[in-house]
């Protein structure tokens, strides 16, 4: 293991690190454009120029490979580098425009970010000798902005080795480079959305967020996407409980840092089409405490006639209160409608996407909830032996099969998140809250489970499911003294095996493997 | 000890003399304001309206380019430096590929408005300034958040005049005149691009 030096900070590093990762360890950020730390490096932009002893001239910190002894010096204690990064910088603003109030990267930007820290220039360009370039140009999903760009090659790389669809390049040579599409084609694969991300300026733009918020008054909440059993590490930015997009987190076991677009569209669901207060068939508006009563004297009354659906979009807790509130009545238990188990680590793609659309399918296989076996659960729906169905989605209803077994049922419970024309069959539709809206983990296809934390509040009376099933099981006589999603993470790990050793806390902010044998 | 003594020089007159003296300024000013011309401390508001400073923060107004349409890009930076939180913007695409961004919702909550200014110095546009109007009324609270097309049109501006603005557009170009000029006397740089003949 090569020790270096870095600002006079001893530091022990893996063999083959690079200078700009070591730096990052020591707790020194060396400002970059091109380096991207899921990319190949490439060197060009000459903005991470670092002093290391016995070199005769400064180098790039992030082509450089640390070796045993090594005495780095980066922009914090070098004079020299400092002022070798503040002339690269004002080479890159030469012919950068001066976009800042109209451009969407504001408050993100490396440029704005570096100008800050070590330019401060007044610039020497003549404005109107600047090189323009193409504006506003629609590639797609995204606009492209030549005349931001600082010809980083990122966006280049990433195409080439993440995507590995190549469908970007530089044209045209010295100050008048660009990077352009094919014939100014558009860009078609399902995860263009990372390339905003990975352009350090304004030069790719998403055209579903431009203009909707500027980037400072976001605040940042650390969630998982919900879109699939690949379990993406997220970051919802919102504000005044608005979600205005989702970002990738970087966790280099699962994600790295990319998320495909259809799971980058996912904020659009928290807002629209909610359901907010609880209800009867025919959506007659009842007080949600009544409704609950209702619903456990139906269920008292039909015991083991009774039938629960958990769903593998809930968190492990809300399917964990789901299971203890079937096992306290007694009755029929099971989940997987329309997605079968052994889709769980099925991948869609070479990226990212997996087939299981659900990110919970793992956590409540754990949770051992696959009890009845669902056919034979909407078997017995069709043959009239269940008097009361419980499904945790509302969703669920979409589902022909389920819809037509819910036919035959004197009472549906619904706990749904969302409106739509196939609720009308639920007898009782109890709002709750969607994933961004509260605590909770998902368990994803590999056993990894990870957290992701509340946003902000749900919409009226929703709540989240655990919280509903908890609700249900106190009038029900039987509570569980949980007042958190972490107290009943707690519980649940008391249970079960493939958790025994994970609180909340302990799981922290990528997320831990759950132990192989499942309870 | 001797050193802490102070001498007060009390005043010696009857103490009737300041009931008098009170009365008698009271009936001095009474008899100029009525006979005296300029000696009155009134104006006949609102035929008569003082003068007011140049600099005056009162109602804001939206400046507008050539073709009438805002100049502002909305940058949010108004919305963002306010300390009333009284800006609403929401912003839209305009067909110019220069500009790109213009606000399709301006709005200002003349009630929470605490006319400090701020928003006027923050504008990188001058597309946000300030009137010398004063006397606005409302029989709503609504009638006063004001809008787009409210903050482009104040019919008052001709009559009130305009109020506190940047004086010079580009506060920094002094600095950067000087900075060009001490390049060329002491190190002989002229920057800029090569000549291409």
């Amino acid at each position: 293991m090569p020790k270096v030096t870095i600002d006079g900070k001893e530091i022990e590093v893996a063999p083959g690190t690079s200078v700009i990762q070591a730096a990052e360890q020591a707790g020194v950020r060396v400002p970059r454009f091109c380096y991207h730390d899921d990319l190949p490096v490439d060197g060009n932009c000459r903005m991470c120029m670092v002093e290391i002893e016995k070199f005769p001239k400064l180098q790039i910190a992030c082509g450089t490979p640390v070796t045993d002894g090594m005495v780095v010096k980066t922009q914090v204690t070098s004079e020299k580098a400092k002022e070798a990064q503040k002339n690269t910088l004002e080479f890159l603003l030469v012919n950068h425009p001066i976009d800042c109030p109209v451009c969407d990267q504001a408050g993100e930007c490396y440029l704005q970010d570096q100008y800050m820290d070590n330019g401060l220039h007044d610039s020497r360009t003549v404005l109107e000798e600047k090189i323009h370039k193409r504006k506003v140009v629609d590639i797609g999903p995204i606009l492209l902005d030549a005349e931001r760009c600082v010809v980083c090659s990122r966006c280049i790389r990433y195409e080439r080795e993440v995507t590995k669809t190549n469908l970007l390049e530089f044209v045209n040579r010295g100050g008048s480079t660009q990077i352009s599409t094919y014939n100014g084609g558009p860009i078609t694969h399902e995860y263009a959305g990372n390339l905003v991300d990975v352009c350090p300026v304004g030069a790719l733009l998403s055209k579903d967020f431009r203009f909707k918020m500027r980037v400072w008054f976001l605040k940042e909440t650390d969630s998982i996407c919900p879109g699939c059993s690949t379990g993406c590490n997220i970051t919802i930015d919102h504000r005044d409980g608005e979600a205005y997009r989702i970002r990738p987190r970087r966790n280099v076991e699962v994600n790295k840092s990319w998320i495909c677009d259809p799971g980058r569209d996912l904020y659009k669901i928290i807002g629209t089409g909610r359901v907010t207060t609880a209800h009867r068939a025919g959506g007659v508006v009842a007080a949600q405490s009544e409704l609950l009563d209702e619903v456990v004297s139906k269920l008292q009354a039909a015991g083991a006639n009774s039938a629960f659906l958990a769903t593998p979009r809930a968190s492990n807790e809300d399917a964990w209160a789901f299971k203890k509130l079937a096992l306290a009545v007694g009755g029929r238990l099971d989940f997987r409608v329309g997605n079968p188990q052994d889709k769980v680590a099925v991948r869609k793609d070479q990226i990212l996407q997996r087939e299981d659309r659900n990110p919970n399918t793992q956590g409540l296989l754990n949770l051992g909830l696959g009890v009845t076996g669902v056919d034979a659960l909407l078997a017995d729906c069709k043959a009239g032996k269940v008097q009361v169905l419980v499904l945790q989605d509302g969703g669920m209803l979409r589902d022909p099969a389920v819809a037509e077994a819910a036919k035959q049922v004197p009472y549906v419970v619904a706990i749904a998140t969302h409106q739509g024309p196939s609720l009308a069959a639920a007898h009782a539709v109890i709002p709750a809250a969607v994933w961004a809206e509260t605590d909770g983990t998902f368990t994803n296809f590999d056993q990894r489970v990870q957290r992701f934390k509340r946003a902000f509040d749900a919409p009226g009376d929703a709540k989240p499911r655990w919280e509903i099933a908890l609700d249900l099981l106190t009038r029900l006589g039987q509570p569980i003294n949980a007042g958190t999603a972490a107290d009943l993470f707690v519980e649940m790990a008391v249970e079960t095996k493939a958790y025994a050793d994970l609180t909340h806390r302990s799981l922290g902010p990528k997320g831990r493997a759950a132990a192989q044998a499942s309870a | 000890m001797a050193s802490s003594v102070i001498t007060v020089n009390r005043d010696t007159r009857p103490s009737y003399y300041p009931i008098f003296y009170g009365m008698w300024l009271t009936l001095r000013n009474m008899l100029e304001t009525l006979f005296v011309k300029g000696r009155s401390a009134t104006i006949e508001y609102p035929e008569v309206k003082r003068n007011i400073s140049t600099r005056y923060r009162g109602v804001h107004l939206l400046t507008a380019r050539e073709d009438g349409t805002p100049k502002c890009v909305a940058c949010y930076m108004c919305a963002t430096v306010c300390p009333a939180e009284c800006i609403y913007i929401e912003a839209g695409e305009r067909p110019e590929k220069k500009i790109e961004k213009y606000p399709t919702r301006f709005e200002i909550d003349l009630l929470r408005c605490v006319y400090c200014g701020f928003c006027v110095d923050a504008c990188p546009e001058e597309a946000i300034l300030m009137s010398r109007e004063n006397d606005l009324v409302g029989t709503s609270r609504a009638e006063l958040v004001i809008d787009r097309e409210n903050l482009m049109h104040r019919g008052k501006l001709a009559e009130v005049g305009a109020g506190y603005r940047p004086v010079d557009h580009d506060v920094r170009r002094p600095v950067r005149i000087a900075a060009l000029e001490r390049l060329k006397t002491e190190h002989g740089i002229v920057p800029g691009m090569p000549n291409r003949s």
